[in-house]
């Protein structure tokens, strides 16, 4: 047992000062901003939650809202079911291993903005590789650009694609530090294959897995290329999630304040759901400390 | 140290009065001039064809120009943020009047106070409608530059193997017209009627203005449900149920557009005129030299109200060097520099432009660009909602178009939504 001595804070003092000076100050000033009417051509006029009741009140941030939460939903447990499933097969032996690691990695290697833009001309409806294909077996076409809900989904299933690699490094890193005796002792006392995924991978995988969740939701809660780059929030604004709604206050409305209590709300929202996983990783982590 | 204290003291004021004259003549004669605009502004002022109409300028001046460009909203938003500054690097900012308004005016410079100390040569001559478009709060905060006029533009060879012999003369003709060039070409082509940008209502506006209708007028009411108004929605939704309208019609921007018509996947479009050499370029398109442009005709014939776009020039109020930025203003706005710059493909302010030989020997449609411009329009006038409005307006088309509301509904919707955002 050690205690904490004034050494030990000035030693992290730097990345404090780096997080109050870059993180926590500029979000008081967006906190202040929220408050205001705020645009370009004259100074700030406080308004109190004006912004806020305009934003609960405005039924396309709403909308934006619980496209959000199901996209980020969608992103975050698809990803980490591909991912741990694949961590689980490459901990295995798999012929090529390096390159398939590889080829699982590239995603990650691409720009948002050069993957959306492939996809959108892969699902193009008149000369698209993959509508064309469907079309010509039968399978109808993917209409992302008229269905809200398909749209959705693509923009789930590109978020997956492009990001499915950090999940991946993060739960193969982990499963391939399990000592192996320990598997091979669940298998000596009888345990079945998934009795000893479920009793002995996933427990010692945990703290990684909470790692990979946390930080997959707090830069999904953020996704915005791939809906503005495919479908704009669209056909009419039924696609927008929160990120989206706050661009368009922010850069095409030129409205501050209400970006500002958007930006708030997303945080807020952020933090709702990051708490469990927060909670359960210091007690997980630091509760003998 | 009464004698030291007079050393410090006069160093101090030498060093302050050096420091002075270096910002004072900084500020007379600066190294460069910046301006923030879109790329196609810099290839107006800068091409090869026409010339570069700043040169001049610039040896005389010994005043380099340093172009920053951006897309369009990028550099609306990036110009404003400058200019919102106590203490601006930007001398001239090229803005467009949708995106302009009462409520930056105090960003910048009244050109109007600049035009009556030294004059544009023959300011007259550049169209009031368009100079009235920049001016807000009886400010003229931007010299009108480059327009961007819709006409009609179509592939003379998809035109010949329907055995369609000249474009239409009327609204309705186009319409039918659009139905009979839906077709598969005998290479497997699909080729659409008609298709326009969704980027924002700029294509839509343009058509409900063939019939009469539009969206907002100049005098800021709310239109969008008149009969004229209406028709289109509900032909839109036709042509979209038809498949006339591409699927995906809604994701389409201007670059989606020039794709199609490039790729011959599209028989006709409403867009600027100037497109008509992106269309023809052989390096782009499949149909070099078949792309035709004429005027978008109204219901009943004659030349429909188009949408037309005014760029301007205009000063922030922070810049450092506002007077020499005013005579380059002055010097790009001149009869040469309109000439120069429209031989570089920009849409001339000055109608004078079009009677140029050179012009017209490079311009095709000189005629016809000229014959729209009389009664050509902003899209919508700009005032501090103008984004949202537009947005609005595209959300309620796409829900007609959709078939989640009819297109009554949807304008009624839109009208409770837009009419408070207009000026009282």
């Amino acid at each position: 047992m050690w205690t904490l001595r004034p050494i030990h804070y000035l030693m992290v003092a730097p990345v404090h000062l780096l997080l109050l000076v870059f993180i926590f100050l500029p979000a008081l000033y967006v906190g202040w901003l929220s408050l205001t009417h705020s645009t370009f051509g004259g100074p700030p006029e406080f308004v109190g939650l004006s912004n806020f009741v305009t934003l609960l009140g405005d039924r396309i941030f709403w909308r934006s809202f619980w496209n959000t939460l199901i996209v980020v939903n969608v992103v975050v447990y698809g990803e980490l079911a591909l991912g741990l499933g694949l961590a689980l097969l490459m901990a295995g032996w798999v012929p090529f291993k390096r390159v398939v690691i590889a080829i699982i990695l590239a995603p990650y290697a691409i720009t948002e903005v050069t993957t959306v833009v492939m996809w959108r001309y892969m699902l193009e409806p008149d000369v698209g590789m993959i509508n064309y294909a469907l079309k010509s077996i039968g399978l109808g076409q993917i209409e992302y650009s008229t269905d809200p809900f398909t749209a959705l989904m693509v923009v789930s299933v590109l978020a997956i694609w492009q990001h499915l690699p950090f999940t991946f490094l993060i739960l193969y890193a982990a499963v391939t530090t399990i000592p192996s005796e320990l598997i091979e002792s669940a298998k000596v006392d009888g345990a079945t294959p998934w009795q000893t995924f479920w009793h002995v991978t996933l427990r010692l995988i945990l703290p990684a897995v909470f790692v990979a969740l946390m930080f997959r939701y707090i830069f999904a809660m953020r996704i915005f290329s791939e809906v503005w780059l495919l479908t704009e929030g669209g056909p009419a604004r039924m696609t927008e999630v929160l990120a989206v709604y706050l661009y368009r206050q922010a850069f095409r409305y030129h409205e501050f304040g209400g970006a500002s209590a958007t930006g708030w709300m997303l945080l807020l929202l952020s933090l709702v759901i990051a708490l469990p996983y927060l909670r359960a990783m210091y007690v997980k982590l630091f509760r003998h400390v | 140290m009464r004698g030291w204290k007079h050393t410090i003291l006069g160093t101090v004021a030498a060093a302050a009065l050096a420091v002075t004259s270096s910002a004072a003549f900084s500020q007379a004669k600066p190294e460069k001039l910046v301006i923030m605009s879109h790329a196609v502004h810099k290839s107006a002022v800068t091409g090869e064809k026409g010339g570069d109409s700043s040169a001049d300028w610039q040896k005389r001046n010994g005043v380099a120009v340093e172009w920053l460009t951006f897309g369009v909203e990028a550099v609306h938003e990036r110009v404003y943020r400058e200019a919102s500054l106590a203490s601006g690097t930007v001398d001239i900012a090229f803005i467009l009047e949708r995106y302009s308004g009462p409520q930056v005016a105090r960003l910048f410079e009244d050109l109007g106070e600049y035009q009556k100390r030294d004059g544009i040569e023959d300011f007259e001559e550049i169209s009031a409608g368009m100079r009235t478009a920049h001016t807000h709060k009886g400010k003229l905060i931007a010299i009108p530059f480059r327009h961007a006029t819709h006409g009609l533009l179509y592939n003379q060879v998809y035109f010949t193997e329907r055995g369609v012999a000249a474009p239409p003369k009327t609204m309705e003709a186009l319409l039918e017209l659009a139905e009979k060039m839906q077709y598969t070409r005998s290479d497997g082509t699909l080729v659409h009627g008609f298709i326009t940008s969704f980027d924002d209502p700029s294509g839509v506006v343009d058509l409900m203005r063939a019939f009469g209708g539009d969206f907002i007028t100049s005098d800021y009411r709310f239109v969008a449900d008149s009969p004229g108004s209406l028709k289109v929605v509900h032909l839109l939704r036709n042509f979209f149920q038809k498949g006339i309208l591409p699927k995906n019609v809604f994701t389409f921007k201007t670059e989606e557009v020039i794709t199609m018509m490039q790729q011959g996947r599209a028989a006709m479009t409403n867009q600027p005129f100037g497109r008509y050499f992106n269309y023809n370029d052989a390096k782009q398109s499949k149909f070099p030299g078949e792309f035709k442009v004429t005027t978008i005709p109204a219901s009943g014939g004659g030349i429909a109200p188009a949408k037309t776009s005014v760029w301007g020039m205009a000063i922030p109020a922070n810049s450092k060097n506002k007077q020499l930025a005013w005579t380059l203003i002055k010097e790009l706005s001149s009869k040469k520099a309109t000439i120069a710059q429209a031989i570089n493909g920009n849409g001339p302010v000055r109608i004078s432009a079009y009677k140029d030989e050179g012009v017209r020997k490079l311009v095709p449609y000189a005629d016809d660009e000229a014959a729209v411009l009389q009664g050509a329009r902003s899209t919508v006038p700009g005032f501090e909602n103008t984004q949202k409005a537009m947005d609005f307006f595209m959300e309620e088309i796409q829900q007609a178009m959709l078939g989640t509301k009819t297109p009554e509904q949807a304008m009624a919707d839109l009208k409770k939504r837009v009419e408070p955002l207009l000026p009282k």
